[in-house]
């Protein structure tokens, strides 16, 4: 059974006699008749007319108000007047007067405004209640005869109108006024001692009575509450105390105990009744008064004890209880309250609110929170307070109830302030799971939710299994909830994918939806279906990543929604014609997916990859040349596999090969050629390669391709078609069918005519290549050996005669030169070579046969030593040999010319034909092969003594000088081709042209780029010197040597370096000095010589045109020889 | 604010049933799980519509301890409605129904409308009183019967509005004399004189005053 009664606690605290006996002093002896407050101001009014002001510091000011007695007293709250009834003459005759404080007269005493008599129909009767409107407009004034007067306009005024009397006389006394002001009307409420009724006075002569109660209360028993609780008019009876407003009754509170007097203080209802003994004794054992004032007085004779309660209506708390000595007044100023006490000792005590600390603090201490938390709120306590006691609230009920639920409650409260962790901490066990989601719900509702807490939140809906509440929360619309999406997603994903998907679809997080869609649920087709409706970007990555996924599963809808990609995508779920296009505006930028980005998707599904690539060849031309080379590259596997695996689906096969031929034919494919040749050759698709080959002018190629398909009817059609534009074709075929033992002979044949007819080949290379083959008969040859070796021999006898026409030639220049030299010379022209008349003396005779007079001679010629006639012809051999011997010592030129020149061989034989090694042919010439070596030592010797002398000799013999001078003009070719054959064996050559690559390793020139015309001219260089070789073999060359150079054993003594000048210049038949030491007529003769010599010397053609020629050398080998000893090495 | 008419209802029951957190409920629109025992008589007072008509409730929540009985009688004089309330979960709530009702049939006017209402309907586990019982009590006392939870707030506003609805309806009926306060309605201030229906008492002409 609960006390029947407000809960308790001791708000105040009692302090007695705050006035130090001041108040005391005044008014003892004497009889408290009323009292009031306001203004700042306690007011007292005594039975012997006397009204006493206490200030706040307890001054007390004296005015003699009446003669007799104050009855009533009104101080106003807000202005400095005094309202009092009392009596100035003795009977009843009640006088109101009126007290400006402000006004002060002469001797400092306020001043009265008004004095004016109150009678109710002129009934002398005395006043028992007085009420004064804060408007100070209307005063209203009670009688015991249950009057009742109103009292409008300004009360601090004499001239009043007539007061109206709203009640007249003969019923039970009024008890109580109050006014009672809303923003549009006015009430006066009124007690009496057996009813309660307002009046709506709002207009004046139209007052309005309503019944409120039909029982009343005592005097002093009635109060009025501020505005803030609705203005209600509280009187307290033995039972309750009654609250009515101006509608009608409202609420009670049931208080027992004879009510004395009932004040409004702030929040509080002070109630003073009579001490009943069941609450006096409750009262003691209270923890509010165990030492209160009740205990210290104690009870004297004649006085009453009084119970004092403070209630707080709004919280339903009792926050005082305490019992007093006969209270005379309750006063509410200076925001506190104070009681006057004791008739006879009066007293005056301060009810001390506590501060809100303190009465938290004191709830806390019985753990009374919701208390606390209610006080706290009326407070207008800080929110940050508030926190602080929910979360203290929170802990209680947490630790010391156990009542989680209760706690979590409170702990909610404190979201925002009190940091989460802390309560999360506390709720983390499996049991107090539910809680904890509570806690986190409201924690996202309201905003204050990281991403831990997102993830906590959703493991306990997990747990929980919850999954309804789960879904509510993660679709909650327009982010209402706050929390992280990306987080969810990946809690989610792990409980149930479904809500993940949900989400992620929701937020947009196409990424993570593919992501669960295909790893998770693996829909592919979902996932294509979503992606179909994404933006062209979004769709595109997304198609890159998971492509692979979604062409294995779903091949046709992704290779469908790739299509759409690579040509003009669209989001699936978007109108075809949208607003703008209507309006005009049709977007130029089509956005369009590389499908090169793609094509690596497909590696699984081939069929799928040809349609993918068909279709995007369709649609447009102009591809990365990746797209063609692979539609090509799956044309010509799946041609291959078809072709692997037998001739049963033909037509499929036939189709490719349509396919990829008409892909390669196609001028707009851009595939990459020599990408798709591997490719058809991988897969040995014939028509592809040979289509390739040619487009790219490979003829070689071509044949080679033949050859190795052993296609010889091909071969031989290749060589015919392409042989115009590749002459080679024909040599290469040649050295193909020379190694294929299954060549067909008539091919064979075939070929070696056309070579034949070309010369595109040296015979011997021809041979060469021949020998390789074990299979190729000489019948199968024999016809063109035949015609090479006629023709062969055929210019070897021309050869042959030429040589022997220059021999004649020589040896009758040789007689000649014997017979100037040995025999008498017998002058016998009769005519002047000038002038062409009979010579007479004196006249001059030349060697060459040239006779002039002298006159002539002397107006004719420009130098005296020479023949006039001869002279152009000498000049013009001697500037011949001048600018050879210029030529001879540039060796850089002659190295330059090497290394540009094409036939370095050739350009050798015309050095050589200009003489520059005159006379290291011939040592070159004897002992076959001789090294350079020898050359040295022999200009060793030529240094030392003896081959000095012997130099020496040579040199004054300029006759046998010139012979060997004139000799190797013819012998040159020969030893030249003799060496050469020494040098370039006949294997060498082979393997030349086994490695496909011809000339030096100087210039090592590649076989595609060797040119039949170089070889040509190569061979018209040393033609002769071959058909030489051919028919006579080297050791018969040699054998012939010593017949056709016989001065060579002397001249190898004098062997040296030509291109030593400094020793050489001496020795040299060219040399200036030796001309000038010479007579006349041996300069003559030896112009004449020279004409003679060059008019046979062979290479003379090649000598006029000097420098022409540009060949490589083929003796420019680096061999292990000195470089300083080289003849063509840089000195 | 301005109001058509004026409704006066009392809450009534044994101890405990509910009655200050339907009160609460409706008011507030919150349930305060730990309720201090109501000393005396509460207060409160809502608007709703009816009809298009705005209709002021003003309730009495009553103690329902015995010792208050004397004070809570005295408040069935001016109601207009009442709402009986029992616990569902505590049958002897139930069966001190009748006892409530004499009471209060004994101190109102004949007129009140009383509705009967089982409240803590969330404690379904706990039911101690079928609703079926609960409907036949009310229809052999002719009242109005509902089962409402305070705390889940089902049925709160239904309770309050339908016996507003069915005060509203006897107004119309003319069964109650409005005119008379202790019946518990009140003519709003702008409403009296336009009523045609109604006779003007020469203290009702005075009510309009507020027009003026």
């Amino acid at each position: 059974m609960a006390f029947l009664e407000w809960r308790r606690f001791n708000f105040f605290q009692v302090v007695k006699d705050v006035d130090s006996g001041k108040v005391k002093e005044c008014i003892k002896d004497k009889k408290v008749a009323t009292s009031s407050n306001g203004n700042g101001n306690l007011v007292f009014g005594d039975s012997e007319g006397t009204i006493y002001l206490v200030t706040r510091g307890f001054n007390v000011t004296t005015i003699n108000a009446f003669a007799l007695r104050v009855c009533l007293v009104q101080m106003m709250q807000h202005s400095p007047l005094l309202v009092a009834i009392g009596e100035d003459e003795p009977g009843i005759n009640p006088l109101i007067k009126v007290w400006n404080l402000e006004k002060l007269d002469k001797l400092g005493i306020p001043m009265c405004v008004r004095i004016s008599r109150t009678i109710p129909n002129n009934r002398p009767t005395p006043a028992s209640t007085l009420c004064v409107h804060e408007n100070l407009n209307l005063m209203a004034v009670g009688f015991t005869d249950g009057s009742i007067l109103l009292y409008r306009g300004d009360i601090a005024r004499d001239r009043l109108s007539k007061p109206k009397v709203l009640r007249d006389g003969g019923m039970q006394p009024v008890t109580g006024l109050a006014f009672r002001s809303t923003a549009k009307q006015t009430f006066l409420f009124v007690a009496t001692t057996s009813s309660v009724f307002s009046y709506n006075i709002t207009t004046k002569d139209k007052e309005e009575k309503i019944e409120l109660d039909k029982e009343g209360c005592e005097k002093n028993c009635s109060t009025s509450t501020e505005s803030a609780h609705d203005g209600q008019f509280m009187i307290g009876r033995e039972d309750a105390v009654y609250c009515y407003t101006t509608d009608g009754r409202g609420p009670c509170y049931a208080i027992k105990g004879t009510k004395v007097m009932l004040e409004w203080y702030r929040n509080y209802l002070v109630i003073v009744s009579k001490e009943n003994k069941t609450l006096r004794a409750s009262a003691a054992t209270s923890p509010t008064t165990p030492d209160g004032p009740g205990g210290l007085f104690g009870t004297t004779s004649g006085s009453e004890t009084h119970m004092v309660t403070v209630l707080d209506i709004q919280n339903k708390f009792i926050v005082l209880e305490t019992s007093m000595q006969d209270v005379i007044s309750v006063l509410s100023e200076w925001g506190s309250l104070y009681v006057l006490t004791g008739k006879s000792d009066p007293c005056l005590y301060h009810f001390q609110e506590k501060d809100l600390q303190a009465k938290l603090g004191l709830l806390f201490k019985k753990n009374l929170y919701d208390v606390a938390i209610r006080i706290a709120k009326s407070n207008q306590y800080d929110a940050d307070g508030l926190t602080d006691i929910f979360r203290e609230y929170g802990d209680h009920l947490y630790s010391n109830k156990g009542d989680h639920a209760g706690a979590i409650e409170q702990y909610i409260k404190t979201i925002g302030r009190l940091e989460p962790s802390y309560v999360i901490r506390k709720f983390l066990d499996s049991q107090h799971i539910e809680n904890l989601t509570t806690y986190l719900q409201e924690l996202h509702k309201q905003g204050h939710a990281t991403e831990d807490h997102t993830t906590l939140l959703l493991n306990c809906y997990t747990k929980l299994d919850k999954t309804d509440k789960l879904k509510e929360f993660i679709m909650t619309k327009d982010r209402e909830v706050d929390f992280d999406v990306e987080i969810a997603i990946k809690v989610c994903r792990q409980a149930s994918t479904e809500d993940a998907l949900l989400l992620a679809q929701k937020h947009k997080m196409h990424d993570w939806y593919l992501k669960i869609q295909i790893e998770d649920q693996g829909d592919c087709k979902q996932a294509l279906e979503y992606i179909g409706k994404l933006d062209f970007s979004e769709a595109e990555t997304n198609m890159k990543k998971y492509g692979c996924i979604l062409l294995q599963n779903c091949p046709f809808e992704a290779t469908e929604l790739l299509k759409r990609l690579c040509t003009d995508y669209r989001p699936s779920n978007k109108p075809l014609v949208d607003n703008n296009m209507l309006q005009g505006h049709i977007n130029p930028f089509v956005d369009r997916a590389n499908p090169a980005d793609f094509i690596h998707l497909f590696t699984e599904c081939p069929e799928h990859l040809e349609e993918f690539l068909e279709y995007l060849l369709k649609e447009h031309s102009e591809w990365n040349p990746l797209l063609y080379n692979t539609l090509l590259e799956h044309y010509l596997n799946s041609w291959g596999t078809l072709a692997s695996a037998g001739t049963v689906e033909t037509s499929r096969r036939l189709h490719y090969e349509q396919n990829i031929m008409r892909l390669l034919q196609n001028p707009d494919s851009r595939y990459d050629k020599d990408q798709v040749l591997i490719l058809c050759q991988a897969n040995n698709f014939r028509p592809g390669v040979l289509h390739l080959l040619e487009e790219s002018h490979l003829y070689q190629q071509i044949l080679q391709y033949h050859m190795i398909q052993r296609d010889y009817k091909e071969v031989l059609s290749t060589c015919q078609r392409f042989g115009k534009l590749d002459p080679n074709l024909w040599v290469q075929a040649l050295w193909y069918c020379a190694r294929d033992s299954h060549t067909p002979p008539d091919l064979l044949e075939e070929i070696l005519q056309v070579i034949e007819k070309n010369k595109s080949l040296p015979p011997l290379l021809v041979l060469d290549a021949l020998c390789t083959s074990s299979e190729v008969t000489l019948a199968n040859v024999r016809s063109y050996l035949l015609n090479v070796l006629t023709a062969e021999s055929k210019l070897a006898q021309r050869e042959q005669e030429q040589v022997k026409k220059n021999r004649e030639e020589s040896e009758r220049i040789r007689t000649q030169i014997q017979n100037i030299q040995t025999k008498s010379m017998i002058f016998q022209v009769s005519r002047c070579s000038a002038c062409n008349q009979p010579l007479e003396l004196p006249s001059i005779h030349f060697l060459c046969q040239h006779s002039y007079h002298q006159h002539c001679f002397q107006s004719f010629s420009e130098s005296e030593n020479e023949c006039p006639s001869c002279l152009p012809n000498n000049k013009k051999i001697l500037g011949h040999i001048k600018a050879r011997e210029k030529n001879k010592n540039l060796h850089e030129t002659f190295h330059d010319l090497l290394d540009k020149a094409e036939d370095g061989f050739a350009l050798v034989a015309e050095y050589y034909g200009r003489g520059v090694f005159n006379k290291l042919t011939v040592v070159m010439d004897d002992p076959a092969q001789l090294p350079q070596k020898p050359v040295l030592s022999d200009r060793n010797i030529l240094s030392t003594g003896a081959g000095a002398e012997a130099r020496m000799r040579i040199a004054e013999q300029p006759s046998s000088f010139r012979g060997t001078y004139n000799q190797p003009q013819t012998s040159v070719p020969t030893t030249s081709s003799t060496s050469r054959t020494a040098h370039i064996s006949p294997s060498q050559i082979q393997a030349d042209f086994a490695s496909m690559s011809m000339g030096s390793q100087n210039n090592s020139p590649k076989f595609s780029s060797y040119t039949p015309k170089s070889y040509e001219t190569r061979s018209e260089a040393s033609g002769s010197s071959f058909g030489t070789k051919g028919q006579t073999p080297p050791p018969v060359v040699k054998a012939t040597q010593p017949k056709i150079n016989p001065v060579s054993v002397k001249v190898e003594q004098v062997s040296k370096n030509p291109f030593d000048e400094d020793e050489d210049d001496s020795t040299n038949p060219f040399s200036e000095n030796l001309e000038s030491s010479n007579p006349t007529n041996t300069v003559g003769q030896k112009e004449s010589m020279k004409g003679v010599a060059f008019l046979n010397n062979p290479f003379e053609d090649e000598e006029e045109n000097d420098n022409v020629s540009t060949s490589t050398n083929p003796f420019d080998e680096p061999d292990d020889y000195d470089k300083e000893k080289n003849p063509f090495g840089c000195s | 604010m301005s109001y058509a008419y004026l409704f006066k209802y009392i809450i009534i029951g044994d101890t405990g049933v509910g009655k200050s957190c339907l009160l609460l409920q409706f008011t507030d629109k919150r349930f305060q799980p730990v309720h201090d025992l109501t000393i005396g008589v509460e207060f409160g007072a809502r608007m709703i519509t009816i009809d298009g008509k705005q209709i002021k409730l003003q309730i009495w929540d009553t103690a329902g301890q015995e010792a208050f009985r004397s004070i809570t009688r005295s408040y069935y004089r001016g109601a207009a409605g009442a709402l009986l309330v029992y616990d569902i979960t505590r049958r002897e709530t139930f069966n001190h129904l009748t006892t409530w009702l004499e009471d209060a049939r004994q101190h109102s006017n004949s007129n009140m409308v009383i509705m009967l209402i089982g409240n803590k309907s969330d404690l379904e586990t706990r039911r101690e009183v079928k609703k079926e019982e609960g409907e036949a009590f009310a229809h052999e006392h002719g009242l109005i019967f509902m089962e409402t939870s305070a705390k889940t707030a089902a049925n709160v506003e239904e309770a309050f509005i339908n016996t507003a609805k069915e005060i509203y309806e006897k107004i119309q009926e003319g069964v109650f004399d409005i005119n008379n306060e202790a019946n518990g309605i009140k003519i709003g201030p702008q409403h009296s004189p336009t009523n045609p229906n109604l006779p003007q008492s020469g203290q009702g002409a005075g009510q309009g005053g507020g027009c003026c």
